[in-house]
């Protein structure tokens, strides 16, 4: 149903309301520094962005098993010297996926996905 | 190919009277069974993200906005007529349905900024504690693990504290808002974005509820804005 022209809608302005605008601005110029300069699909994008995906996926297992390892920590399962090896192979591996982070350009806040409603993966 | 702005079953020619869009181009509408696309000439096959761009690609969007509610789509969306055409009828039924659902409503957005140190701080300080009464005998493995738990602890209490504050929004504005997509990020300052579906009939009231729970809690950092188009409640060429 059309709006009638006898009663159109009231014109409406968007505002924008705040006490801290440096705050939200600095937050908004980070995120915009992530921005393509162009919106396009490319085939060195594509390779970018699988590379992104792999490492995310791994990223995600490494974060899981560093929860594990600190939940078995907690609950008495390990001994010390289990605990000591099991830290060192998880640094290691953390170490690991730094150099790999680099070696694709990528910064830790582009090893998520976004999940839209349901949140970011990781 | 066209650069597009937004669907809708309600918006006229004489809305977009006057109005220019990206690259200076004039809105016009293309009609597919009902529902109108607002297009604009546009040459090329991508488009830079620019503030001029992307104000003019807001500029349409809010003119059509101050007569009806349309759905638009995110910057940046090209398409030929082909395509476009054969998406709309497609998707006739979903996108009719997703028009009455944000009908004579508009998107208000609440962004909340805190101290994010202050608000882990119990647990990086119990933590802490812990830590210092086994590290310094610890190996580098232990040590690594101490510090992830600790991380852990701080990242668990923040995101209780996240959602309890989530909730006490919820409250708030819960009888004048139609719907609600609340994205949140606990360890970040900005820890809060909430994208509210609003009846144009309920925005004063909206505002009055929003600006009372600021006042509550005036150790977080608002900020408010709208109306908008209801760019969280559509999912155009998703």
């Amino acid at each position: 149903m059309k709006p009638s022209p006898e009663s159109p809608a009231p014109a409406i302005e968007p505002e924008i309301e705040t006490a801290h605008a440096e705050e939200f601005v600095e937050h908004l110029r980070r995120v915009t520094d992530t921005l393509p300069p162009r919106i396009n699909i490319d085939a060195e994008s594509v390779e970018q962005g699988l590379a992104k995906l792999v490492l995310t996926l791994i990223e995600l297992i490494r974060r899981l098993l560093e929860k594990q390892a600190v939940r078995r920590m907690e609950g008495g399962d390990l001994a010390p010297e289990q605990i000591e090896e099991l830290g060192l192979a998880l640094m290691k591996l953390e170490e690991k996926m730094l150099e790999l982070k680099e070696q694709f350009g990528l910064a830790e806040e582009d090893l998520n996905l976004d999940l839209g409603p349901i949140g970011k993966l990781i | 190919m066209f650069y597009v702005y937004c669907l809708s079953d309600e918006v006229t020619a004489e809305m977009l009277d006057g109005a220019r869009g990206v690259a200076g181009c004039e809105p016009r509408l293309i009609e597919f069974d009902g529902i109108s696309a607002v297009v604009s000439e546009f040459a090329e096959t991508n488009i830079p993200v620019t503030r001029e761009h992307v104000l003019a690609h807001e500029r349409v969007v809010s003119r059509v906005l101050s007569h009806t509610t349309p759905l638009p789509f995110r910057f940046g969306t090209l398409a030929g007529h082909e395509r476009l055409e054969s998406y709309v009828v497609s998707q006739k039924s979903s996108l009719s349905l997703a028009l009455e659902r944000v009908r004579g409503a508009v998107e208000m957005s609440v962004k909340i900024i805190w101290n994010v140190e202050e608000a882990g701080q119990r647990a990086v300080e119990l933590e802490a504690e812990a830590v210092a009464k086994v590290a310094a005998t610890a190996g580098a493995g232990t040590k690594f693990l101490l510090e992830k738990r600790r991380a852990i602890a701080c990242d668990e209490l923040l995101k209780e504290r996240a959602e309890r504050l989530q909730n006490w929004l919820e409250k708030a504005v819960n009888d004048v808002v139609k719907e609600a997509f609340v994205q949140m990020e606990p360890a970040e300052k900005l820890f809060l974005a909430a994208s509210h579906l609003v009846s144009r009939e309920k925005l004063a009231d909206y505002r009055a509820r929003v600006e009372k729970a600021r006042g509550e809690l005036p150790e977080l950092h608002f900020l408010t804005s709208g109306p908008w188009a209801p760019y969280s409640f559509s999912s155009l060429f998703s």
